[in-house]
């Protein structure tokens, strides 16, 4: 790009409206000139799928969108969010240059400074609070949508030297899910909206039911996962939806269970219950790869073991019970045809009890029959009945667990219980289960391509990790404790937090409980708040640093047994990728002496981590070095099939020998049995193994290696009830990801505020009429929506989906307090022992309407989101791929 | 004769409005203006023993179509060569004639061109031998367009296929719709789109 392009991109005025700028661009679209036209295949990032995108860009302008149909998973679908995302590249309230604020906080008065001046100022606060407070006095967030790379933070805070990141998400979204799965099972989870789950996107799969548990892939990923499962349904697969709304997945089920928020834990015990006591399960199964039969010591709640491996490769030798010797033997793994194996027994040995795992699931289900469920869950005791039937008499079957479960503290247990739901039926595995260890490309070591670097944090660092003693899950993420840093900023203690770098969209949108949390950021000296626009938290932020808008960004991703790249369609103002921000913070503090940022760039330290790296090309080429090629080279050959469909669809991948030791492969966990009876738990909670870097002190209680239910705190039977009566649920919508896309005048007109779904008897009661602004309030406050009756959501539930104004931006409100559920949302405990899940779902509330109508200032008509539409912009250079 | 007009497999739609927003960018149709438009039909019965379904609507591509008959300087017309419906713009004097007619009330007023607006299943990406936007990227797969006039077409075999009890048409006015929903999983429902409140502003009280 010639410098006076570049200079003449820096003379438009930021602020300008764009009363007809997208006809313009329209109309250069139509009329065909000679002029430079390329189609280029790239992948979106408006979500957190990675669905392939033809971009056509004519003159460096991005000017038509479109599905590729080469990609194995969203196969030419594209959704509103992806298809929306030229008025989103060209936003005009983009954020365009580094900024600096000049009034008070709240004012949003700023002024455009140099990437310079701005990294500067920055490494300057954070090396100024390593000296005076410590390095865990900065702290780092993301979350909110579409992550370009998810790594990028962790790495910054291990390499610089704090044990603090967190994101609304993580013990909320994902990692109860991932974790509980990765420990019991070993293999991917199957989180459906998470780009896991690859059987269904296969036509020929034998998969003939699929369970949807608080998981809507019509409506959080329409483009892959909707479409998948919608074509699985076509072909006439069943499906069982466990919703308390009427998503377009549940409209379509086969049986919808519409459960009360926060009870699922209770279903699934009355699933497992059902389906051992009608011996539904999968026998031999569960007999010869789950450690089921295995004693469990009832005082330790440990397993007997004969042996133990020693070496950590090879598998210990568990007790079990023959029943031909009447006598407990060793069982060397994986099998011996000699003994004849219980699977349900109770003995005592040298005064000691011993239960098989089998038992002690049987023992802790059985309370829960299905008249009990139906009570606590509001739902029917036949339909439950139907629900299961449909699912274990539809073999090979599996369970979707969404992000529902992840949302309450019953968080743990959930996956827990899905994953021994589909261990009892045995589908895992095989062709037709969700539960797969296909193959991979080998590009990626943690799912992205960042090294997180956790080992570069010292010990004394990663003891000051917040809220990771007792919610050791978190450290699988690397991740503090939310709740707990919100403590901290409050309180000063355990010590002080003085500089906070933040990447997400609205943050104040998606944390539980916001006002506690802009509150609690006056508190902290100084906020940087990076993203492609300004949001709500922007207004409580000190300096602004623009990112890139997926369109502007390079990064390889897997599809099936695809590699597909996004890579940059054009690029505008000043944006950098988030994924080298960081590393252009972590120069900027090395230049200026930081020791830790310095070692950051030394090879031969980083090692495998990777020095940090000038450009995301950079290290684009250096993760492609494995496969003896480069980012300039790669991506002209994107998509790029690295292996056969049938090699990659790699079933029974437990039962393949493994050549070091002659015998069968198994599941990828300790026992090399499934899990079901999760010890691990016990283990994590006293030591922090499997994930912990550093030995760490036990919690004060051990985790519960078999689920069991928590009533929410804010039970609609208990008295809290009598001023709250209704019990709160979220959920996705189509157009949204997170709290994205609400400044984005194409998705926004169709959905312009959020809706509150409340049956038809419950609004008689609460004399709410259709189509009418209504207060929802909980004990922590209270925010308007439009109320939508009904009969599609649990009389006892009501629906709102998260929601903020960015026409509002400049009020006192800052668009946040308007419309924003997490206001309601429950942060203080009960959290889940696990993960420290707090509550965003499943806390009372109450509805009643507002005559006051719409908040004052709120947009609602589609003509008022024209200042928003696409403004012509000239492409201007990347300064990490050309300099500045 | 060939008549071109929208197949929809209503089973298949699964109400992401992504066709809506494909529209949008590959006709440059204004805000508040919509060529097509997904309903929601339902919930309708006893909870929880009730049906929903997901209603695409967009220009029925009528045999008798009023809004040709009403438009007064003969802007709106049938093209001879597909049987499509189309608005010539620079006809159309934006007296929204064509609007009240129309039995559905799908199509448009351009606000900003303050000219009537409506699908023409995408004319300028068929001439090139593409699809239209909204059918090209429809993640449910439910969006069909061909010729049904023609028995060999893609859009005649999936109706032969789903059987003519599970083949319904918008409610007819004596205007003949052509275009064809495809229902087998539920209730068909005999609702007009301009019935479904689809985007709530909250009318009861304030803006």
């Amino acid at each position: 790009m010639e410098k006076t392009k570049f200079l003449k991109s820096l003379s438009v005025v930021s602020d300008v409206l764009a009363q007809d700028e997208s006809l313009k661009l329209e109309k250069e679209k139509a009329s065909e000139t000679q002029e430079s036209v390329r189609k280029i295949k790239t992948a979106c990032r408006a979500c957190i799928s990675n669905c392939s995108v033809i971009a056509t860009v004519k003159n460096d302008r991005v000017v038509h969108l479109e599905g590729n149909p080469e990609d194995p998973m969203s196969k030419g679908h594209l959704c509103a969010k992806g298809l929306a995302a030229i008025q989103a590249l060209y936003n005009p309230n983009r954020n365009k240059y580094p900024m600096l604020r000049v009034g008070e906080r709240g004012e949003n008065k700023w002024k455009r400074i140099s990437w310079d001046e701005a990294l500067d100022i920055i490494a300057k606060k954070l090396i100024e609070a390593k000296k005076e407070y410590g390095a865990e006095s900065v702290f780092c967030s993301t979350g909110g949508g579409g992550n370009p790379e998810f790594w990028s933070i962790s790495r910054f805070c291990n390499v610089f030297g704090t044990p603090n990141w967190f994101e609304p998400g993580c013990a909320q979204c994902y990692l109860p899910r991932m974790s509980i799965y990765n420990l019991m099972y070993g293999g991917t989870d199957p989180s459906i909206a998470d780009s896991n789950s690859h059987e269904i996107y296969y036509e020929d799969s034998e998969m003939k039911c699929l369970c949807l548990w608080g998981a809507d892939p019509s409506y959080s990923s329409p483009a892959m996962g909707g479409a998948a499962v919608n074509a699985m349904r076509a072909r006439g697969v069943k499906t069982v939806v466990i919703d308390p709304r009427m998503t377009p997945d549940a409209a379509k089920a086969t049986v919808w269970l519409p459960i009360r928020p926060g009870t699922d834990v209770a279903l699934a015990l009355s699933w497992i219950r059902y389906i051992i006591a009608n011996g539904l399960y999968h026998k031999e199964f569960v007999l010869k790869w789950t450690n089921l039969p295995y004693l469990v010591n009832t005082e330790t709640k440990l397993f007997w073991r004969a042996e133990d491996g020693g070496d950590g490769q090879t598998v210990d030798t568990f007790m079990v019970w023959d029943k031909k010797t009447g006598s407990a033997k060793p069982l060397a793994y994986p099998w011996n045809e000699s003994y004849d194996v219980e699977l349900d027994g109770e003995y005592e040995i040298d005064g000691v009890v011993y239960k098989t795992g089998f038992r002690l699931l049987k023992e802790r289900v059985d309370e829960w029959t299905l008249e009990k469920a139906a009570e606590i869950c509001w739902l029917d005791r036949d339909k439950i009945e139907e629900a299961i039937r449909v699912y274990a008499e539809n073999s090979p079957a599996g369970i979707c667990i969404g992000v529902a479960t992840d949302q309450s503290p019953n968080s743990a247990q959930a996956p827990q219980a899905t994953c021994i739901i589909d261990g009892l039926m045995g589908n895992v595995e095989r062709p037709g289960s969700l539960l797969q260890r296909f193959g991979n490309s080998g590009i990626f070591s943690v799912g992205y391509i960042v090294p997180p670097a956790p080992g570069k944090l010292s010990e004394e660092q990663f003891a000051k990790r917040l809220g990771n003693v007792e919610h050791k899950g978190l450290n699988m993420w690397l991740a503090a404790h939310a709740p707990t840093i919100l403590e901290a900023m409050e309180t000063g203690k355990p010590y002080p937090l003085r500089v906070w770098l933040e990447r997400s969209g609205n943050k104040l949108v998606n944390v539980a409980d916001s006002k506690r949390w802009a509150e609690a950021s006056k508190n902290v000296p100084f906020i940087v708040h990076m993203y492609m626009y300004p949001t709500s938290f922007s207004s409580y932020a000190d300096l602004l640093l623009p990112t890139e808008e997926w369109l502007e960004t390079d990064m390889i991703q897997e599809s099936c047994n695809k590699l597909i790249v996004r890579q940059a369609a054009t690029h505008l103002w000043e944006t950098v990728d988030e994924t080298a921000i960081w590393s252009l913070i972590a120069k900027r503090c090395a230049e200026l002496g930081d020791p830790e940022c310095k070692k950051a760039f030394d090879a031969e330290y980083m090692g495998p981590d990777l020095p940090y790296w000038d450009s995301v090309v950079e290290l684009l080429d250096k993760t492609l070095s494995k496969a003896d090629t480069n980012w300039a080279a790669f991506k002209e050959k994107a998509p790029y099939e690295f292996m056969s469909e049938e090699a990659f669809r790699n079933y029974y991948a437990y039962l393949k020998e493994d050549p070091a030791t002659g015998k069968a492969c198994g599941f990828s966990t300790p026992s090399k049995k499934l899990e079901l009876y999760l010890e691990g738990l016990i283990t994590l909670s006293r030591t922090g193994m499997p994930y912990a870097v550093y030995p760490m002190p036990a919690a004060s209680k051990d985790y519960d290696p078999l689920p069991y239910y928590l009533e929410p705190y804010e039970s609609p039977l208990g008295d809290l009830a009598k001023e709250y009566p209704l019990v709160m649920t979220n959920g996705r919508l189509p157009m949204f990801h997170h709290s994205t896309l609400r400044n984005n005048a194409y998705t926004r007109e169709l959905f312009p505020a959020p809706e509150v779904w409340i049956h038809p008897t419950a609004a008689e009661k609460y004399g709410i009429e259709d189509d009418q602004w209504v207060w929802v309030e909980s004990r922590r406050g209270r925010v308007r929506g439009i109320s939508h009756i009904t009969s599609g959501i649990n009389p006892g539930t009501v629906y709102m989906e998260r929601f903020w104004n960015p026409e509002n931006m400049n009020k006192e409100t800052h668009g946040w307090q308007e419309m924003n559920v997490s206001v309601l949302a429950r942060s203080e405990p009960p959290y889940n022992d696990v993960f420290g899940t707090y509550t965003l779902r499943g806390y009372l509330v109450k509805v009643y309407p507002a005559p006051e109508g719409a908040p004052e200032g709120v947009w609602l008509e589609p003509k008022e989101f024209k200042p928003w539409l696409a403004v012509s912009t000239d492409s201007a250079p990347d300064m990490t791929k050309e300099g500045l | 004769m060939k008549k071109m007009t929208f197949v929809i497999e209503v089973d298949r739609c699964i109400g992401c409005k992504g066709c809506q927003v494909a529209c949008k960018m590959q006709n440059g149709v204004a805000l508040g203006s919509n060529r097509n438009s997904v309903k929601t039909i339902g919930p309708v019965g006893e909870y929880p023993d009730i049906q929903m379904y997901f209603l695409p609507t967009m220009c029925q591509q009528c045999e008798n179509p009023a809004c040709v008959e009403v438009c007064p300087t003969g802007a709106c017309y049938v093209n001879e060569e597909d049987g499509c419906i189309l608005i010539d713009q620079e006809l159309c004097i934006g007296c929204k004639s064509c609007y009240q007619a129309c039995p559905y009330r799908v199509n448009t007023f351009n606000e900003e061109l303050r000219v009537m607006d409506k699908c023409t299943m995408c004319i300028e990406e068929r001439e090139k031998g593409e699809l239209p936007a909204c059918v090209k990227n429809c993640c449910g797969g439910a969006l069909h367009v061909g010729d049904i006039n023609d028995p060999d077409s893609s859009v005649s075999k999936l109706l032969k296929e789903a059987g003519e009890e599970h083949v319904f048409r918008l409610r007819d006015f004596g205007n003949e719709p052509s275009a064809c929903y495809i229902l087998k999983h539920e209730k068909w429902m005999d609702v007009l789109p301009q019935d479904c409140l689809e985007v709530r502003k909250g009318k009861k009280h304030g803006k």
